[in-house]
């Protein structure tokens, strides 16, 4: 069952008549891991804010499946920047999301405890947001997102201002992460390798207005895709895909 | 500077320094710089601090000069701070406000005298307003400044997590990530405060600024050294106590 589907989706900036996303058509289903891959400045991040509901698409429709439940949020964002409140302790910052839902003292500060300790985090609930590294902190955005208990995972390149070795680390920890939380992810990136080795389904975004240009789905075992010859050829494949998918004049470069 | 900060070092070139300035004075006094009688003595500042102490004027001008300082502060702070945040936050208060500041800004706080005289009479009150007045701008300005500059990712961070109301907005949001600007203003206002009291107070209203001006009126220039200092040392006292609260408020920053 979808827990996203996205119907002939267009946005342009208020104002401007240059669409960045046109005729745009996807679905997510339940607990699926899907990347959505594309050239910097393609529109992925555009819509992953739309999905999220931050800015509202001048075409088409966004329907997100399940119930509006007051105890948690269907979609959840974990952002590029982390973007912790530095005037926050890690605990507080993780309890944003619950602010406002309807769940007693005990309750949020026990799903702060649970997710802080599903994502390695569980020493760290009092410290400031400047005392931690750029992996503890990106850490504490997906605990922020995993705490409101959403069906959907918005992911906007995550792992990108890491150095390689966490970012390494972080992949692995997100597909665990992942596994024991059964969500659906939404996760962008301009990195078909990352995307390649995270997700069930990669879509590579191209073109202007974007629209998928692309479509691979992974069944080879996350273990073994970093060996696997028929994960290369997909991974192949969708940087061939994503080469043509770019703009013409960057063609020459 | 690459050296490291020396603390022997600064204390004793501070009170090299301080020495000097003793010095200078002494000096100017004895080849008489000034017209002769108005420098103070040096050493008979000490004598004009008992006299003044034991004439019962001291602590009363003081205390009366807090009252005027507390409640002209409090007043310029909380509305400067609201004007700010609201005219930063709310597009149609700040169209309102945007002529209307330009007009009465540069209006210094003592040309208001002549109304606080007139609203007041001589009184603490309006001395009180008068002090206000410059604490306000110090106050809305910086507020202003700061509200306008929180990142607006954090904005669309607390929309993305249920916090985009005006109300969350604002306080989970907005003054949080402008207080270390907002308190910059306070501070500033906490000194702007004394530079305007002893100003108002000159117009004749009992506290430091009208013994100021008695002294100086019989020539008795030690004891205005005297008010001089006190003045210096209560700034130092609630610039410390400031600098203390704004630590803690602001103990999340690196």
């Amino acid at each position: 069952m979808p827990v996203v589907r996205l119907n002939n989706l267009g946005f342009r900036y208020p104002g401007t008549d240059r669409w960045i996303v046109e005729n745009l058509t996807l679905t997510v289903e339940a607990g699926e891991f899907l990347a959505i891959v594309g050239e910097s400045g393609v529109g992925k991040s555009t819509i992953l804010r739309i999905i999220a509901g931050l800015i509202e698409p001048q075409a088409g429709t966004v329907e997100i499946a399940g119930d509006a439940d007051r105890t948690r949020r269907r979609r959840a964002m974990v952002f590029q920047d982390s973007r912790l409140m530095p005037w926050r302790r890690v605990e507080s910052n993780v309890m944003l999301g619950l602010e406002g839902l309807s769940l007693t003292r005990d309750d949020a500060a026990r799903r702060v405890e649970g997710v802080l300790l599903l994502t390695g985090l569980a020493d760290l609930g009092h410290r400031w947001p400047h005392q931690l590294s750029g992996g503890q902190a990106q850490r504490v955005g997906i605990a922020r997102a995993l705490a409101v208990e959403p069906d959907i995972l918005l992911m906007d390149e995550p792992f990108g201002a890491v150095d390689a070795m966490t970012r390494k680390h972080l992949q692995t920890e997100l597909i665990r992460i992942w596994q024991a939380s059964g969500k659906a992810v939404i996760f962008v990136t301009h990195d078909i390798e990352e995307a390649a080795f995270l997700a069930d389904r990669v879509v590579v975004l191209g073109g202007q207005p974007a629209t998928v240009v692309r479509e691979e789905r992974l069944t080879v075992d996350r273990a073994s895709r970093l060996e696997s010859i028929e994960h290369s050829g997909i991974s192949d494949r969708l940087t061939a895909s994503l080469s043509h998918a770019l703009p013409d004049q960057m063609s020459g470069l | 500077m690459a050296d490291p900060p020396n603390k022997v070092r600064r204390i004793v070139l501070g009170i090299s320094g301080l020495l000097a300035f003793l010095l200078i004075w002494k000096l100017s006094e004895t080849l008489e710089w000034a017209r002769q009688g108005t420098m103070p003595d040096l050493f008979a500042v000490p004598r004009a601090a008992i006299d003044e102490w034991t004439t019962g004027r001291f602590l009363p001008a003081i205390g009366s000069s807090l009252i005027h300082y507390v409640w002209g502060l409090s007043l310029g702070t909380g509305l400067g701070l609201l004007v700010g945040a609201l005219a930063a936050t709310l597009r149609i208060f700040d169209e309102l406000q945007n002529y209307l500041a330009r007009v009465l800004r540069p209006i210094p706080p003592l040309a208001w005298v002549v109304f606080a005289i007139a609203w007041f009479q001589v009184s603490h009150a309006g001395a009180a307003f008068v002090i206000s007045i410059g604490v306000f701008w110090v106050n809305y300005f910086a507020t202003y400044t700061a509200v306008n500059n929180v990142d607006p990712r954090f904005h669309e961070l607390a929309r993305a997590f249920g916090q985009g109301g005006y109300l969350a907005r604002t306080f989970k949001v907005t003054l949080p990530a402008a207080s270390p600007g907002i308190l910059g203003g306070v501070r500033t206002g906490v000194g702007q405060a004394w530079m305007t009291l002893i100003a108002a107070e000159l117009l004749g209203v009992p506290g430091i600024g009208q013994e100021i001006n008695s002294a100086a009126g019989v020539g008795a220039y030690e004891a205005v050294v005297v008010y001089m200092l006190a003045i210096s040392a209560v700034y130092a006292f609630s610039d410390m106590i400031f600098a203390a609260v704004e630590r803690v408020l602001l103990k999340w920053r690196p």
